[in-house]
């Protein structure tokens, strides 16, 4: 990336911002001998374009008098900047696929989307999800995929031949990882990977569930400024990083270890823990397929086995610009019907592998899906599942995957690096605007 | 005498040693990957593939999404090719003229000239300028776009290396009845050909590997360029690191026989631009 390139994502949100307000109207399409033209736009990469293909060619099937058309975009930061230019310029395709939460509520939706509040499948949502596609004036977005959940992915086949349980509390955890360290010195018990810094941060995100089931009001006062990281029991994701630490549990080499070398660990048995989000099976699935049976899911304790739940992250969405008019309109709303109706749950998990359950009752979970699925449904089933922070609040500091790395190195203390993360997060605060930092 | 020359030979291992590590390795690199399963490509490491599954991978990459890295090919060699030959003339023209007559207009020109180079392009109102005139999502809107961006630098190339050029020459093709046109095209063009070399190859590569400009202007896929197919193999939690490097590699092919075509031309183009210039 040059400078150039640079200064153009600058101009971009910088142009964004001011133009997005004077983005109505336009457009506008044709119809020629009865059939209808649409554009799905969805991001390069990963399940994504096999799913929208699928799913394509079965709603044409369905629907000969609807064409739809495929396009890509990069996702990340680009794709972000790109996605809000092409609301701004009216070029937006007539179904994109886009984020749920936070960065859906940077998109202006109010402004920019077609409500679909009055669509037949939205009783069916989960109130999690709906609530994360919604504005206060209507809901905008129906759910792509399955949930997601941030939790420990470990080895079953390893905890079979130790004889290990599940654990419920930190302690036991730890107790486990014991275990694993006297008995299989070759294992290590807990992987990370802080050469995908992204990945340093689970321990913390992924503790979130269990921070709001000590403390329910812990999101809403947190964004009201009356809650930090620095004070339990938003604390104990940090600490308890620095207590792995400490143990010396990590994977030797957890400096430079990849995202993909800490799965293909936990595939092979070379770790027992992998804190992740569990929609990495699709690459277990690609890289280790023999091993996909093996692995299983728990939630990353809390020190109070009774406060112990899942965090989950919802999946995309598939939303319809303003731009989108008359019978495109139509055709747009009947493909986005399509996607959570029975041929298309059938599409859907037919394609996708799936990371946990699907957020809406109209799509039963698959009958073949890995039995991390079960795992997870567990958890569903118990009501112990809390959606991640960031589908909660529109608070997510910048640098904490830095702080992490360096708590998890050793370098920073979990005191210092949850003051870090507080200082992060009122600066972001601050520039959203929000009341009471 | 002796020891001089037990040094150069020295220096020389050293340079050749630095430039296999530095150009070939990385090379190296994408081949062995671009040639394994994609459960062996994971691994990232600098091996032989166990299983070469090269063709497999050639294969896969061009029939993904009905091939859109061929379409992307052609895209990106239409997109080269008419940028770098519309800059190539517009500059010298430019550059011929701000050097041989002066004028009042000339600091005028100069100042958009410079203000090419430093305004930063902006997204969005470059986008309703091309929705105006109906070329957004067309290749000649980018061709248009990439030689604006392009064609400060190449003025000012151009405008350097005519003052090597004497002036005596115009004034004898004058003198035998050339036009404007003639003297320009069949007279000057051909003595700038150093520099036409340098602004080609600098420019050509930077065109072809342009990523934002072809991602903000030239939506939709069937435009798309072949910096933009990266993204086809990649993304957060699945990376299709084999078929990725395959890509890579099949980008990297054009310049690197550009190059070994054009080697000779292309170093005296640099250097003759670099010490008169």
């Amino acid at each position: 990336m040059n400078a150039r390139n640079r200064r153009a994502a600058i101009a971009v949100g910088a142009t964004v911002l001011a133009t997005s307000l004077a983005a109505c109207g336009g457009g506008g399409g044709a119809a020629d001998g009865g059939t209808v033209e649409i554009e799905f736009l969805t991001q390069d990469g990963g399940t994504s374009v096999p799913l929208a293909e699928a799913m394509i060619e079965a709603f044409q099937t369905a629907n000969p008098d609807v064409v739809v058309k495929l396009q890509t975009q990069p996702g990340g930061t680009e794709g972000d900047n790109l996605t809000k230019t092409k609301l701004s310029t009216q070029e937006m395709s007539d179904v994109f696929t886009y984020n749920s939460g936070s960065l859906l509520q940077a998109l202006n939706p109010d402004q920019t989307l077609v409500p679909l509040s009055d669509q037949p499948w939205v009783g069916d949502l989960s109130e999690d999800f709906a609530q994360v596609v919604s504005t206060p004036n209507g809901l905008y977005g129906a759910p792509v995929g399955t949930s997601r959940v941030g939790a420990v992915m470990y080895n079953r086949a390893l905890y079979e031949e130790l004889g290990l349980e599940v654990p419920t509390s930190w302690s036991e955890f730890m107790a486990n990882n014991e275990t694993i360290a006297a008995e299989a010195p070759d294992v290590a018990p807990i992987i990370q990977t802080y050469g995908d810094t992204w990945t340093s941060q689970l321990f913390v995100l992924g503790d979130f569930a269990n921070v709001q089931s000590a403390d329910p009001q812990w999101a809403a006062e947190y964004t009201a400024g009356n809650r930090s990281y620095a004070e339990e029991p938003g604390l104990a994701g940090f600490r308890h990083q620095q207590e792995a630490f400490e143990a010396d549990l990590f994977n030797e080499d957890f400096p430079s270890a990849t995202f993909e070398n800490g799965l293909r660990m936990l595939a092979e048995g070379e770790g027992a823990h992998y804190p992740m989000l569990t929609d990495s099976i699709s690459t277990i699935q690609q890289n280790n397929p023999d091993a996909v049976d093996d692995i299983g899911v728990f939630a990353l304790p809390a020190d109070d086995a009774a406060n112990t739940a899942i965090t989950v992250w919802q999946p995309n969405a598939i939303y319809i610009p303003s731009t989108t008019e008359d019978e495109k309109l139509e055709a747009a709303k009947r493909f986005v019907t399509f996607f959570n109706s029975p041929e298309g749950c059938a599409v859907q998990s037919e394609v996708l592998v799936p990371g946990g359950p699907f957020v809406t009752s109209a799509c039963p979970a698959p009958e073949d899906a890995p039995p991390i699925i079960a795992d997870i449904q567990e958890y569903f089933d118990s009501g112990a599942t809390t959606p991640a922070l960031e589908f909660l609040s529109p608070i997510k500091g910048p640098n904490l995957e830095n702080i992490t790395v360096a708590v998890g190195s050793g370098i920073t203390s979990a005191a210092d690096g949850a003051a870090q993360y507080d200082e992060d997060v009122r600066k972001q605060a601050q520039q959203l605007g929000l009341e009471g930092w | 005498m002796r020891a001089r020359r037990v040094r150069g030979v020295v220096v020389g291992a050293v340079a050749v040693l630095v430039s296999v590590v530095v150009f070939l390795v990385p090379f190296a690199f994408i081949l062995v990957t671009a040639a394994k399963t994609a459960e062996e490509a994971s691994l990232l490491s600098f091996s032989l593939p166990s299983e070469w599954a090269l063709w497999d991978n050639l294969v896969a990459v061009l029939t993904t999404r009905d091939g859109v890295v061929v379409r992307a090919f052609v895209n990106s060699t239409i997109l080269t090719v008419a940028s770098v030959a519309l800059m190539v003339v517009v500059a010298a023209m430019v550059g011929y003229v701000l050097q041989r007559r002066s004028s009042r207009w000339n600091p005028v020109v100069n100042f958009f000239v410079l203000a090419g180079l430093i305004v930063p392009p902006a997204v969005v109102p470059t986008i309703w300028v091309l929705q105006t005139i109906g070329l957004f999502k067309t290749i000649p809107g980018m061709v248009l776009i990439n030689a604006t961006f392009g064609l400060s630098f190449c003025v000012l190339l151009f405008r350097a290396f005519v003052s090597t050029v004497p002036r005596e020459l115009d004034e004898a093709a004058i003198i035998d009845g050339a036009g404007p046109m003639r003297l320009f095209f069949t007279v000057v063009l051909p003595l700038l050909k150093p520099v036409v070399i340098t602004v080609v190859v600098v420019q050509a590569v930077a065109v072809f590997n342009d990523f934002t400009g072809p991602l903000y202007f030239l939506p939709g896929d069937e435009n798309a360029t072949v910096q933009l197919t990266l993204y086809n193999f990649q993304s957060q939690v699945l990376s299709q690191w084999n078929l990725l490097f395959m890509d890579i590699l099949l980008i990297t092919l054009p310049p690197l026989v550009m190059y070994i075509f054009f080697n000779r031309q292309i170093v005296a183009g640099m250097t003759s631009g670099a010490v008169k210039g």
